[in-house]
């Protein structure tokens, strides 16, 4: 058994929080995308709750940034170059084939990085790529009186409007396969229990993948 | 002030009763000789009498009611607040009776507004509204209801005030359809199947202008026209607003601005903002590839995580 703490109080705060904002988006923006129908948000609702999430959401964003620029979860953000590639086939390889058939996991979570590789760039692609993106287009809509008529000879509001579509749906793609791959750990629920408690613990017997992977 | 005849306490009883007396026939002799004299020519003087609600004749030629109440508040809120009276109903009205020379006069907007100082640097000219107007159904229409439409029909000169850029847009709306609905009583009945196409009819009443769909499309940066459409040949294509462009809507819009977000409680501007038109961001193909791609990715996960169980029992089998 091995019990390490790699989810300080701060991170989980912001990560639940997020995901629950990041829900609520969700909904009120389906609700406003398509319009009122069975189970959607009355429009109006959908509107200044959806505004007020992304608000908030910004705010959760910034603390991420500020909390991995000031303490140690940081590092788990700085990629590795050497054997960078390699690292990235394995664990592709892992997840396509070697996972069906029971073979240990190529990565060891340790306190130096939690992340294996794929993960990790589709971490630092979502928190450094699409969501300031998509924050920024969600800003953008929110004073979008203030833009210009047209950018690029289009109507700027319309490719806001766009931006804003595309990096959602992107997101929600990442939400996706995030929850599926978070069940991908020792056991099926290790990574869910230490986002929860903040301790990454292997230590479920029952498990013959855990005995296998621990070797 | 001093030459009144009738002063501020009796002068609204002497009104009423004058109302009274004038309506019925024979009585006017004795209520006019009551208060001969002059009366003086403020606007406080004529709303002295005319602020009262019931104040009004029966004209003798048609035998119709008219009206002669003005709401002073209202008129000093108008865009016409700031005008004495007398700088439209020109003539000696300081006299009661008000001489008969003076009565019955046909105001006409467009001959006032024309002669304003800079009235042809207007990006939106009367002459243009006068030209549109001839064209609208309520110019053309043979219906008897439509006879002699002109711009009061619309516009009370001693309420109406145009909508400003920052004042909220669903007041601005409510105020226009207000309007047109003070006359089109009937598509208010419930069981009225008009509009009924129209999805949501009830929100599109509430967030759009009736103007915007009976009006045909403007220039950008052009208000309204005043060229008002008849129900056949009005504006049927949801496109129109829902799109990228969103010409018909761009018109209600314009009211909005950066004076909106501007200034003090900017935030809840911008949490409460009315700028997204639904079918806006709507795009088939971004829908479609966004919804494609989420589907066939959770079909994946869920074959993936499939594997996963087989391998796992397979497993468990080994062991035992
Ligand atoms: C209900 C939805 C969600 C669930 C159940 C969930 C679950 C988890 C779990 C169990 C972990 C720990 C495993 C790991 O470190 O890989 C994790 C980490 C993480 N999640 Fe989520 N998540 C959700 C939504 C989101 C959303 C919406 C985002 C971002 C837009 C997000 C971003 C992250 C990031 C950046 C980490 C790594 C944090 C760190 O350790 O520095 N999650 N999530």
């Amino acid at each position: 058994m091995s019990a390490l703490y790699l989810y300080p109080r701060w991170l989980r705060a912001w990560h639940w929080i997020n995901a629950l904002l990041f829900l609520v988006l969700m909904y009120t923006g389906a609700s406003m995308h398509f319009g009122e129908g069975g189970w959607l948000m009355p429009f109006d609702l959908a509107v200044t709750v959806h505004n007020t999430a992304g608000i908030l959401l910004t705010l959760g964003w910034i603390g991420f940034v500020v909390g991995n620029l000031t303490t140690e979860n940081g590092r788990h953000y700085r990629i590795h170059l050497s054997g960078f590639v390699d690292r990235l086939i394995v664990q592709g390889r892992y997840y396509a084939q070697g996972i069906f058939r029971n073979e240990p996991h190529p990565f060891h979570v340790s306190v130096g990085m939690k992340f294996n590789t794929l993960q990790q760039l589709s971490y630092l692609g979502v928190m450094f790529g699409l969501m300031p993106l998509l924050i920024l287009s969600g800003w953008a809509f929110l004073f979008s009186v203030s833009l210009p008529e047209t950018l690029l000879g289009l109507p700027s509001v319309w490719l806001v409007a766009m931006a804003h579509l595309t990096l959602a749906y992107l997101l929600v793609l990442f939400l996706l396969v995030h929850m599926y791959i978070i069940t991908t750990g020792e056991t099926v629920t290790t990574n869910l229990r230490a986002m929860i408690t903040g301790w990454h613990r292997e230590d479920d017997p029952s498990s013959g993948q855990t005995e296998e992977a621990k070797s | 002030m001093n030459d009144q005849v009738i002063s501020a306490g009796t002068g609204g009883w002497l009104a009423l009763g004058l109302l009274l007396l004038s309506v019925l026939p024979g009585a006017m002799p004795q209520a006019e000789a009551a208060i001969q004299g002059r009366l003086g020519t403020d606007n406080a003087d004529c709303l002295r009498c005319h602020r009262m609600e019931t104040l009004g004749y029966r004209d003798p030629r048609t035998g119709d009611l008219v009206d002669l109440h003005v709401d002073g508040r209202q008129f000093g809120h108008s865009a016409h607040g700031e005008l004495q009276c007398i700088d439209c109903h020109e003539g000696d009205f300081g006299q009661y009776p008000h001489p008969e020379s003076v009565l019955g006069q046909q105001l006409d907007c467009v001959g006032c507004h024309q002669e304003l100082h800079k009235a042809d640097k207007r990006a939106y000219t009367f002459k243009t509204i006068e030209q549109e107007f001839a064209l609208s159904i309520h110019a053309v229409s043979d219906s008897p209801k439509a006879e002699g439409f002109d711009c009061h029909r619309c516009h009370d000169p001693h309420a109406f005030r145009n909508s400003e850029v920052g004042q909220p847009i669903a007041e601005i709306v409510r105020a226009g359809n207000q309007l047109c609905l003070s006359c089109h009583k009937k598509i208010r009945d419930p069981h009225s199947t008009a509009h009924l196409w129209l999805p949501k009819r009830d929100k599109h009443w509430q967030s759009v202008r009736c103007l915007d769909c009976h009006t045909p499309l403007t220039d950008p940066g052009q208000p309204v026209s005043h060229q008002i459409l008849a129900a056949k040949d009005s504006n049927f294509d949801c496109v129109s607003c829902h799109s990228k462009e969103a010409r018909l809507l761009g018109r209600l819009y314009q009211y909005r601005s950066e004076t909106d977000l501007a200034g003090g409680g900017w935030l809840s501007k911008a949490v409460f903002n009315e700028a997204y038109v639904v079918g806006m961001s709507r795009s088939p193909l971004l829908d479609a590839l966004g919804l494609g791609v989420i589907g066939l990715t959770l079909l994946v996960l869920i074959a993936h995580g499939w594997g996963r169980y087989r391998a796992y029992r397979r497993l468990r089998e080994d062991r035992s």
